[in-house]
């Protein structure tokens, strides 16, 4: 279309250029990820699925825990007065059942300690009423996807209608967690590769 | 195709010095001009580049467990620089239509493959920030190229950045939307005048309007409404009133600023009707929708089309509206619909009275 080019790249540089760049960025993003499957900390999660489709990335599975409800009774330290958005760090301990559960939450940072796992939340918006935070804040992790083969959500969804289906997930030291393999009735179903 | 024909030579006898580079692009873009150089072979070659896209996409979505997944990346990746250097090596040899095809095919390409690693780890909550990536992957390809093609792809993908921050109402800050959009419009426009391709401005400035749409949904006041319809009027009068200082950029633009900024102001317009309840402040809100249609005609109606149009249709609907709000109520269905059809009458009389005018003296300025 431009005939005159008084500032440009010569094509195949161009090409070289263009395509080395989204490679990677491509790379960084698979990377980030694989890195918290290679050496993030181990949890398992209760899990309540259903299942729409995404017409871009094929059928999936949304995910819900049980720590996606966080009670007002285990935040600790200051809420910011006024609401609005915030992430919240989420101190999680495994139970008896070798399921881990939420003990603390705050909207600052949750130190390291031994024997629990700090989890920070995506951003969320709140309202503060008269008395404060509400009584329970509902928060999303970014764990709340699993993409299947076509046709093979069913299966997981009746699960989820049993409440027999497990999530194992690995954490980053900066609390982003990333789906590690899916438990049903006990058994490993889909197991991560790390690439 | 003659226009490739035309092109090469023209290139020939540039680098010959038979002719100067700029008559070279003057010409060609006479030839662009005319109302025939609508090229097919230029749309199928689009259109085939989109279809191929569509299919890797798909390839991603059907999750396709056949084929390892890391396989499936290394190819998407590989089609990324197939199409690139593709392209690169068709614009050194002078076809640059078809080049400008594999350019499209890598940009999309790009976005199934960011897709695809958000399937592989299972990622939520990043519709927005992925889109994001896409369309500054899509961006930093149409400056590289200096490409057209992909500067028309960073336009809708701009559209599909900002849908996928209202649409994903949980994770997204949606505030981000008040200057993202007219962030990724400066920077469409700036492609636009980079790399030459003139139609994708209406992107920008469609996303501009939309943008404007968005503040008001997020503030929904008669306010908010009232100052978009000065700002499109404002706007409109710097664009289109010959003794403004903005007038020559605007034109050099063609038909598009003074259009858009008019559109807005109409926009605005309508919007208020639905804040004004009082029947005193609606008769006043009338009077100024109608000025505001006879301004645009008379100032823009000889040189801009588009802007006729629009004050036509906005002439004819407010007398309508203003027709039923009034004596509607007061004469009957029936009644309405003659006077109704009187009312259309008129204008219609009016509007080709009009178009004769200016069509004379199109004829007269010619002569």
């Amino acid at each position: 279309m431009t005939t005159s080019r008084f500032f440009s790249l010569p094509p195949l540089v161009a090409a070289i250029v263009a395509a080395a760049l989204q490679t990677a960025v491509l790379g960084y993003m698979v990377e980030s990820r694989a890195s918290i499957l290679r050496s993030g900390a181990d949890i398992k999660l209760k899990t309540l699925p259903v299942d729409p489709r995404d017409l871009l990335r094929g059928d999936y599975v949304i995910l819900s825990y049980s720590i996606s409800t966080i009670s007002k009774s285990i935040i600790t330290g200051q809420a910011p007065a006024a609401g609005g958005r915030a992430r919240l760090s989420v101190r999680l301990k495994p139970g008896t059942d070798t399921l881990w559960t939420a003990t603390e939450a705050s909207f600052g940072e949750l130190a390291p300690a031994e024997g629990s796992v700090v989890m920070r939340t995506l951003p969320f918006d709140y309202y503060a009423g008269v008395d404060g935070l509400p009584e329970t804040l509902f928060v999303n992790y970014g764990i709340e996807r699993y993409y299947v083969p076509e046709g093979e959500g069913k299966v997981l969804e009746d699960a989820r209608n049993q409440e027999e289906l497990e999530v194992e997930a690995r954490v980053s030291d900066d609390g982003t967690p990333q789906i590690a393999r899916l438990i049903l009735r006990g058994e490993p179903i889909y197991d991560e590769p790390l690439y | 195709m003659y226009r490739g024909r035309l092109e090469r030579d023209l290139k020939l006898w540039t680098a010959q010095g038979l002719i100067d580079e700029p008559v070279a692009s003057r010409l060609l873009k006479e030839y662009d001009s005319r109302p025939s150089s609508f090229s097919l072979g230029r749309v199928l070659m689009i259109i085939a580049a989109l279809l191929v896209s569509a299919a890797v996409l798909l390839l991603v979505a059907a999750n396709w467990e056949a084929i390892p997944r890391l396989v499936r990346l290394i190819g998407i990746v590989g089609v990324i620089w197939g199409a690139y250097l593709a392209g690169g090596l068709l614009i050194t040899r002078g076809a640059e239509r078809l080049a400008a095809a594999f350019l499209v095919l890598g940009t999309l390409a790009f976005g199934g493959a960011i897709a695809l690693v958000g399937q592989m780890y299972h990622l939520s909550g990043d519709t927005f920030q992925a889109m994001l990536v896409w369309f500054a992957g899509a961006v930093v390809a149409a400056v590289l190229f200096r490409s057209g093609a992909v500067t028309a792809i960073a336009g809708f993908l701009a559209f599909v950045v900002a849908g996928a921050d209202w649409t994903a109402s949980y994770n997204t800050n949606e505030m981000v939307l008040l200057w993202l959009m007219p962030v990724m419009a400066v920077i469409i426009i700036l492609l636009v005048r980079y790399t030459g391709a003139d139609r994708v401005r209406h992107l920008a400035y469609l996303l501009l309007v939309t943008w404007l749409a968005f503040i008001y949904s997020e503030y929904e006041t008669p306010t908010t409404a009232i100052t978009i319809a000065a700002f499109g009027a404002v706007a409109y009068l710097l664009a289109a009133v010959p003794q403004s200082p903005l007038h020559a950029v605007a034109r050099s633009a063609g038909a598009s600023p003074a259009f858009y900024s008019y559109l807005v102001l109409i926009v605005g317009l309508l919007v208020l009707h639905a804040e004004f309840d009082d029947i005193g402040d609606r008769l006043f809100l009338g009077i100024i929708t109608l000025a505001a249609a006879i301004a645009g005609i008379a100032l823009s109606g000889k040189e801009n089309g588009a802007v006729r149009y629009l004050g036509y249709a906005t002439f004819a609907a407010e007398t309508l509206y203003l027709a039923s709000e009034t004596i509607g109520s007061i004469i009957g269905t029936s009644g309405f619909f003659l006077v109704s059809g009187l009312v259309v009458a008129l204008i219609a009389w009016g509007v080709i009275a009009l178009e004769r005018r200016f069509s004379q003296a199109e004829t007269k300025a010619e002569a």
